[in-house]
């Protein structure tokens, strides 16, 4: 019931136009549920199939056996696609690539026009989406004069405007520099917090990782931790040996751990870190 | 220099040519251009008159359409030209040898003239005071009866939107991989017109592949927030045609009428 999106034993790889297989295996049986109102981060590599799996919960793309659920209603019913996308939007990676009006509300009103959604009612929601992501002031735009972190946000407020349950941002801040990339992640936070929808971020940056209640961490197509932030971020060995970074905190404790200083690795920011190190003083 | 290019430039304002329905003011541009092209020198007049009175309701600044004439003066200067070589028949001016200056040719060439700045100026203020996303709109709606014959009318819309949407994108990266070709030692700007003219191959082909990815993600970006054609689809802003917008079309129904009689008469 409480469940949004479920993938079950889902198996996938990639086949061209005639149904020939085209890749190897890009996930390897696998099962995730993700309750409604959640927070969770997906982590990994390039090519750990991260982003396919994010693919997969949206029905763009189908799994080749298992099955994937949105909402009770599995993906591979074409039929009910569009249902499945008014409820569970999606944010790629690269802005100019998701804006298709030459005009910021123009764009934002494009989902809820799609939706058949009566005129005042959609001028209501694009001015409110535009107010949420902080971008109501460049209405009048046009999305070529605005900043990479900006154009982010304006593809976020044309998904919000449709009123999903659901966001899957795939990789959201890959292409912008840290001050967009901070922008982003606060309408992010806000989104789950204020408005309780469900959010699925996948990412290969830790610090973004950390800021979900739930990291699912990806290597090879499969799902090796799944966890709180806490839990996942203070097991560097493992996290290393999958090429992915460790926040600065935990790896300073590990190191001290390794020259014999009686620390756990148990804080995965500044503040606690510096209470665990003068704990060692007490 | 890519920026220069003025395609479908708006300029915001609150003229009444501002908020007349887009609609309309296609309609009546249409209906100007017969006007221009109708007949004699006398029914030009009414076009002329008619186009100047646009332009001081728009509260355009007239440096505007100089810069779009300019790039037009050689054109404008050649058309003059043959018209005044060729055209022979009528009161001869002026002889010298076999160039004959006669009174048609320059009758002809002064309305080929005319009608010229006057269709570019005409044209320019269509696109100077409404937006693209209006000038689009209006013309699928006034498309929209031909949706009966098939023809897929919202499709060509939401084309010209994507076109108009994308021409700031792709300048820049053109920029960018002429930049990027410039720092390999790749050179634009000299040797001889096929050189310059084959330098620009390896500026193309990298626009051209990214050109067809942008396209492929728009258009799964588009499926997800549930794009189906105009199945089903509503608009945020409704076009309701005003009072203004009918008294601007009778003026010029007046005007063509006026003309069509100055053409007929005179």
């Amino acid at each position: 019931m409480n469940v949004q999106l479920k993938a079950d034993h889902v198996w996938f790889h990639y086949t061209d136009e005639e149904g020939n297989r085209t890749s190897e295996d890009v996930l390897k049986d696998v099962s995730l549920e993700i309750k409604k109102g959640s927070f969770t981060a997906i982590l990994g590599h390039n090519g750990s199939g991260k982003s396919t799996l994010a693919r997969l919960l949206n029905a763009i793309l189908v799994p080749i056996s298992g099955s994937v659920w949105v909402n009770g209603i599995e993906t591979r019913d074409e039929e009910q696609l569009y249902e499945i996308r008014r409820h569970t939007g999606m944010v790629f990676q690269n802005p100019d690539n998701q804006i298709v009006a030459t005009i910021v509300e123009e764009d934002v009103a494009f989902g809820p026009e799609n939706l058949g959604i009566e005129p005042q009612e959609i001028r209501r929601r694009v001015d409110e989406a535009l107010r949420a992501v902080d971008m109501y002031e460049y209405r009048l735009h046009a999305p070529s004069q605005l900043s990479g972190g900006q154009k982010q946000r304006v593809a976020i407020a044309g998904i919000i405007a449709m009123r999903p349950d659901c966001i899957i941002l795939d990789e959201p801040t890959a292409m912008l520099d840290p001050r967009g990339r901070r922008e982003v992640m606060k309408t992010i936070r806000m989104l789950n917090e204020e408005h309780g929808i469900t959010v699925v971020l996948i990412t290969h940056y830790m610090d973004e990782a950390v800021q979900a209640d739930r990291v699912v961490v990806m290597d090879d197509g499969k799902i090796i931790m799944d966890s709180t932030p806490g839990a996942v971020f203070t097991k560097p060995e493992l996290l290393q040996a999958v090429g992915l970074d460790v926040p600065q905190a935990a790896e300073l404790l590990q190191s001290l751990k390794e020259a014999g200083l009686p620390v756990e690795v148990t804080a995965i920011d500044e503040a606690s870190c510096a209470d665990v190190i003068m704990n060692l003083f007490a | 220099m890519l920026k220069d290019i003025t395609i479908g430039q708006y300029f915001p304002g609150n003229s009444l040519l501002h908020r007349l329905d887009a609609r309309f003011k296609i309609v009546m541009t249409l209906l100007y251009i017969v006007m221009l092209f109708m007949g004699a020198l006398y029914s030009l007049v009414f076009g002329v008159v008619y186009c100047v009175m646009a332009l001081i309701l728009s509260r355009l600044p007239v440096k505007l359409f100089w810069k779009s004439l300019r790039p037009l003066l050689p054109i404008l200067l050649f058309t003059a030209v043959l018209d005044l070589l060729f055209i022979t028949d009528g009161t001869v001016y002026f002889q010298l040898g076999f160039f004959k200056l006669t009174e048609d040719g320059v009758l002809t060439a002064l309305q080929m003239v005319l009608r010229i700045i006057f269709l570019i100026i005409g044209s320019s203020l269509l696109t100077y005071t409404t937006s693209p996303i209006q000038l689009t709109d209006a013309i699928e709606r006034l498309l929209s009866p031909l949706k009966k014959l098939k023809f897929p009318v919202h499709s060509f819309a939401m084309m010209m939107t994507i076109a108009l949407r994308f021409i700031p994108t792709l300048m820049e990266e053109t920029d960018k991989i002429i930049a990027a070709q410039k720092a390999r030692g790749a050179s634009f700007d000299t040797g001889k017109l096929k050189d310059k003219a084959k330098a620009l191959v390896p500026v193309l082909i990298p626009l051209f592949v990214s050109a067809f990815r942008r396209a492929e993600e728009l258009a799964t970006a588009m499926e997800c927030r549930c794009y189906r054609g105009d199945v089903g689809r509503t608009k945020m802003k409704q076009m309701h045609a005003a009072a203004r917008d009918w008294a601007a079309l009778g003026v010029t129904l007046v005007f063509l009428i006026g003309s069509a009689a100055a053409s007929l008469l005179l």
